[in-house]
């Protein structure tokens, strides 16, 4: 069974001291007229969003070949042996997938090319930002529906992260019926609209959700990981 | 050096456009690199060190602090559009050849691909440091590419990819068009990249930011 949501814009509680981080601005005080033109793009960002995620709870789920891949109703994820970690005392999982829509990518494209490149360059970011905390709430969805069977949920993650194959979300979509939600799948494994993440969640009554997930990536300068610090939240488990 | 070309530096530096412009907060209410762009000319300033001296070091000056991080992505975007609008003004002197350009730089985000923002910052900056950029878009195979550098024998290739699906399609186009036009550099970037990547795939340059492949170009070009 697939499970589809789909939220306004203003059901969203954005953060835009990290937005302000996400356009470079670490302190979370954007100088003039950037600020501005936040507003301006939250308020455009109101009419151009379709903000829609579908999730589905694969009946059987088993970690293969020495616990780096995991099968799920019979199709192998070749998560890595991070991820597989974190997800190691799943006994089910979830997939989901969520997008911001194709309507904030539109309009940013066609104003970085004209008139007002900064505003289309922070329309683009706060697509990305759409798109992450509609898939936080998406998460909430999923793991309601977990705590009432009596299961705990892990963090959400995603192919082409931790070296794990950005290719295999041609089998997570295997999961969906094709255009869920509006979003497709190049043979490249891009999602199109491109403000889409799509990923999947470990369900279990011996799994923890964590706070602080920057320690399992490689990646070197990184506004998250810098504002997950300042934030003073770093600490692994 | 001509005084206007120091203000006109440093309008493209700091981003301001026009008098009209709130930005930055500091040159509020002055003339921007629009307005000292139409009177140099005016004033009878050659078109070409109105490029080489006034808006190239400008755009070199942010392009050096958008690496070392004192400047980010909306500040850039402010010096590029204050960069195209003095260029809006120079471009019949380009044609015209009273003005040349360092040379032309091709680039596109490859096929399978259509990630574009780090690209166009790449085409902007470029563009400000005095080349002729020829944007392909995104989605762009090797004939599209091979094309370009048949009607632009001396230009310089620039591949953009974001996703590691997408790489193995920067190894294919970097092959064909060395395979078809023996010669032509191939210059490559994007976030999953890097210079291992770069060497084993026989390009010639990766640059992890705009400067680098900046300097590279002045390094082969100019
Ligand atoms: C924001 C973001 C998102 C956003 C928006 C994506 C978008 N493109 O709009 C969202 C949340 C939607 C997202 C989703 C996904 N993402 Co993402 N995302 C990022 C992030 C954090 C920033 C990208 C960005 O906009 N950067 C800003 C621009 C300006 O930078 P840039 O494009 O890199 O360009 C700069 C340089 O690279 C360079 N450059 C670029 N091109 C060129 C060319 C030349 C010639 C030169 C010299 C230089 C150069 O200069 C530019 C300016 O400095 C990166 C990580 C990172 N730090 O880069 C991951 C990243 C791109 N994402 C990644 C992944 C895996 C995904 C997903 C597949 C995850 C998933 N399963 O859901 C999806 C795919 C989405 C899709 N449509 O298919 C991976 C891709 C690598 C891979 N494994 O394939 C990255 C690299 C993260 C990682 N693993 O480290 N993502």
């Amino acid at each position: 069974m697939i499970h589809t949501v789909s939220y306004s814009f203003s059901e969203l509680t954005l953060d835009r001291n990290y937005l302000s981080a996400m356009l470079g601005f670490p302190d979370g005080v954007l100088p003039e007229p950037f600020d501005q033109y936040v507003a301006e793009a939250i308020q455009e960002a109101e009419s151009l969003c379709e903000i829609r995620g579908a999730f589905c709870f694969p009946e059987k789920s088993e970690f293969i070949a020495k616990n780096s891949c995991i099968s799920v109703d019979g199709i192998e994820f070749g998560i890595g042996k991070t991820v597989a970690k974190e997800l190691r005392n799943s006994t089910s999982v979830a997939l989901f997938i969520c997008t911001a829509g194709e309507g904030i990518s539109r309009r940013s494209r066609e104003l970085l090319a004209g008139k007002n490149p900064v505003l289309g360059y922070i329309l683009d970011t706060l697509g990305s930002m759409i798109v992450e905390t509609a898939t936080d709430q998406l998460q909430k969805e999923i793991m309601r529906i977990a705590l009432s069977q009596g299961f705990s949920i892990t963090n959400r993650y995603s192919p082409g992260y931790c070296k794990w194959s950005v290719g295999d979300q041609h089998k997570l979509f295997s999961f969906f019926p094709p255009n869920c939600c509006g979003i497709s799948l190049t043979d490249s494994a891009l999602m199109h609209p491109i403000k889409s993440v799509s990923g999947m969640i470990g369900l279990g009554k011996e799994v923890k959700f964590r706070e602080y997930t920057c320690d399992l990536c490689s990646q070197v300068e990184c506004f998250h990981k810098n504002y997950m610090k300042r934030s003073g939240i770093q600490s692994a488990v | 050096m001509n005084e206007l070309l120091v203000k006109l530096s440093e309008c493209i530096e700091f981003g301001k456009i026009n008098m009209a412009s709130p930005y930055p907060p500091q040159m509020k209410g002055q003339e921007g690199a629009d307005e000292i762009t139409r009177r140099a000319l005016e004033e009878g300033v050659p078109p070409q060190d109105i490029l080489t001296n006034g808006l190239m070091p400008g755009m070199e000056r942010i392009g050096v602090k958008f690496r070392e991080n004192k400047v980010f992505v909306p500040q850039v975007l402010m010096s590029a559009k204050a960069m195209s609008t003095a260029m809006l003004h120079l471009k019949p002197h380009f044609l015209s050849g009273a003005a040349k350009q360092k040379g032309t730089f091709i680039i596109g985000t490859v096929l399978g691909d259509l990630h574009d923002i780090g690209k166009n910052l790449v085409g902007m900056m470029v563009e400000g440091n005095g080349y002729k950029v020829i944007d392909l878009g995104t989605d762009v195979g090797s004939e599209k590419f091979i094309e370009a550098v048949k009607q632009n024998p001396e230009a310089v290739v620039g591949l953009s990819a974001l996703l590691t699906t997408t790489m193995v399609s920067m190894e294919k186009i970097t092959k064909e068009i060395k395979d078809a036009l023996p010669g032509t550099l191939v210059t490559i970037g994007g976030a999953p990249v890097n210079n291992d990547f770069c060497t084993k795939i026989g390009a010639d340059n990766y640059s992890p930011d705009p400067q680098g492949v900046v300097e590279y170009l002045n390094s082969k070009i100019a």
